[in-house]
């Protein structure tokens, strides 16, 4: 069974009182297993919110359908082991940071015991803000509001978590140790639903990642295998490579980028290893060799520069 | 479904709604003392007086301000659902494992509570009052907080539905001081006035039918006016009648009380079913 599965899931807008229809989602299907970090990623309005509405039944789907643990979310029931950080998430201004907690604790179903303090004292401490925990959250400023959202989400140590732009107006800092929450809480075999526009900061959370664009999935897979997708490899050499060994260079791999002290090449494992053969054989020190890796910000700007040109 | 309510209870004292409640109580309990304080210098003698002044103590109090206390309480309430609804808090509140139905029905529930507490508070004191100065002790007054609080219930539900499709508090205190203080009116009186210079047929048929279908908040004042002075309530139609100096007196009908009450069930109902098939 899957955490999250969905079927040609999909969701057509139409504006009121136009027939100008807004495709903000296209027979998407996918599964997330339990004890991933998944990433969804695109460019604003690629469709990320309108996904996550969908698997939690705020919003219905035009087409297709979706299931949490095995159960249809038209169900509420399948709900009862999920938490959530809505974008621009606003709780009762006349709440204190305890009693927002205390009150979405008891929604999500627990109970108003000894325990859910405790819990509640933990979640506050986790997030550095027990000096808060009396004041009325009109008070807090964004980035508090967005961690007392994000204790919020995790306090009934729910199963599986949807996070729609966790670490928005948070700084470094506590960015980071919400990083370090989000792991600790994977290795509790706990699963994480993550939107993100921050690149570099999905890289370090995520295992797996699907990019979103107009509505469309245009590439999905592990982080490692898509930002090492590219199969380049650079041999520096310590001797510069004079025009006699470019030539022979050339023999091997044609489309080989030379340069002084640097070839790169994309023609696989043996021939690069016949350039090494050939420099070696040339007396030519070798210094170091890499595969080149893209970062998922390249290799998310250069997919949805793609999508778009096609 | 407890903590929805327990919310709004909270939500409704921390919008200070209570503060204009005392003020309210305040006033009305200050004339009752001097109106008492009155007769009681004036010197009335027998207790069956007492009695009858207090009856017309009590019914006239609810005469001139049941209405208000009405129209009053729907204000206070009327922004519990479009806050409910705003982006971010509505998202948050339906990811919870709770049906759409418990959350639309919590919220109503939670306002009618608050409304029945404030009256029990508002009335209460109004009777311990008028009851400790004159010795006269008939429960029959305290009839008014459930009234109360049933027109409530039925005005509210408009406002639940109002604040579905529009997302509007404003639209829906309109639409109440127009059922409240125009429509319900105009179309109690249609048989004594109305229809003494209307007289096409069609155009008479379509009064009575939005007087069948409309809530009739004013004529359920009448009831528990009836209520306190013992007088007769009929089943099904009420009249009025005009004595020979003018004066008129109603015969109230539990009818209307039938029927705002189905009044009000349909448009939950159809509250809950908007409510259940909408985008967030
Ligand atoms: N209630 C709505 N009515 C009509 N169109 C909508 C509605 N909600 C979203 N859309 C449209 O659906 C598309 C996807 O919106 P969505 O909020 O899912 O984007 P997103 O990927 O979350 O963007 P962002 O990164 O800015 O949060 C957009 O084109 C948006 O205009
Ligand atoms: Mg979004």
């Amino acid at each position: 069974m899957h955490v999250i599965e969905t079927q040609n899931l999909s969701k057509e807008y139409t504006a009121k009182f136009s027939k100008q229809k807004v495709n903000a989602l296209n027979d998407f299907t996918f599964k997330v297993k339990q004890g991933e970090i998944f990433g969804l990623l695109g460019p604003n309005g690629a469709g990320k919110t309108t996904l996550i509405k969908m698997l939690l039944a705020i919003t219905f789907p035009t087409r297709g359908d979706a299931k949490l643990f095995g159960t249809d979310v038209k169900n509420y029931k399948a709900k009862t082991k999920v938490g959530y950080l809505p974008e621009n998430h606003k709780f009762p201004s006349y709440l204190t940071g305890e009693q927002v907690l205390s009150y979405y604790g008891q929604l999500s179903g627990m109970k108003d015991d000894s325990n859910m303090t405790k819990r509640i004292d933990e979640m506050l401490g986790m997030m550095n803000l027990t000096q808060w925990r009396k004041t009325r959250i009109k008070k807090y400023s964004k980035g508090m509001m967005q961690k007392l959202g994000l204790a919020q989400s995790m306090l009934s140590d729910p199963d599986l978590i949807f996070l729609d732009e966790p670490t928005d107006g948070v700084d470094p800092i506590g960015r980071k140790e919400i990083r370090d929450i989000l792991h600790e809480i994977k290795s509790r075999g706990k699963t994480i639903f993550l939107n993100s526009h921050l690149l570099s900061e999905v890289e370090m959370i995520c295992d797996r990642v699907a990019i979103l664009n107009k509505g469309d999935l245009i590439k999905e897979g592990n982080v490692d295998d898509l930002t090492k997708a590219e199969n380049i490899f650079a041999v520096h050499t310590v001797e510069p490579i004079g025009m006699d060994i470019k030539q022979k260079v050339m023999a091997i791999d044609p489309n080989a980028g030379i340069g002084e002290n640097e070839i790169n090449s994309e023609a696989g494992i043996d021939k690069i290893n016949g350039i090494i053969d050939l420099l070696r054989a040339e007396k030519i020190r070798i210094q170091t060799i890499n595969q080149k890796t893209s970062t998922l910000e390249e290799l998310f700007i250069n997919v949805i520069k793609k999508d778009n040109t096609n | 479904m407890l903590t929805i309510i327990k919310n709004t209870f909270r939500e409704a004292l921390a919008k200070k709604i209570f503060i204009g409640y005392y003020i309210f109580y305040a006033i009305v309990v200050l004339i009752m003392l001097f109106a008492v304080n009155l007769d009681a210098v004036e010197g009335i003698v027998s207790f069956a007086d007492i009695k009858q002044v207090i009856i017309s103590v009590e019914t006239g109090f609810l005469s001139l301000s049941f209405n208000l206390i009405l129209f009053f309480s729907l204000i206070s309430t009327s922004s519990f659902i479009p806050s409910m609804l705003e982006k971010g808090t509505i998202d948050l509140l339906i990811s919870k494992p709770i049906s759409r139905f418990t959350i639309l029905m919590s919220k109503f529930l939670g306002a009618v509570l608050f409304v029945a507490v404030s009256m029990v508070f508002l009335i209460g004191s109004i009777w311990l009052i008028l009851s400790l100065k004159s010795g006269y002790w008939s429960p029959a007054f305290l009839s008014s907080i459930l009234s109360l609080t049933l027109a409530f219930a039925v005005m509210y539900s408009i406002t639940v539905l109002i604040g579905l499709l529009t997302n509007s508090s404003v639209i829906s205190i309109l639409i109440n001081f127009f059922m409240i203080f125009v429509l319900c009116p105009v179309l109690s009186i249609r048989e004594s006035v109305i229809f003494t210079f209307v007289k096409n047929e069609s155009v008479q048929f379509v009064f009575n039918f939005l007087y069948y279908i409309f809530p009739k908040p004013g004529e359920i004042k009448d009831v528990t006016n009836a209520m306190i002075s013992g007088d007769n309530i009929a089943m099904w139609k009420s009249t009025i009648t005009q004595n020979e100096m003018g004066l008129t007196s109603i015969e109230p009908a539990w009818m209307a009380v039938i029927s705002s009450l189905i009044f009000c069930a349909v448009v939950m109902s159809y509250s809950v079913y908007y409510f259940s098939k909408k985008d967030y």
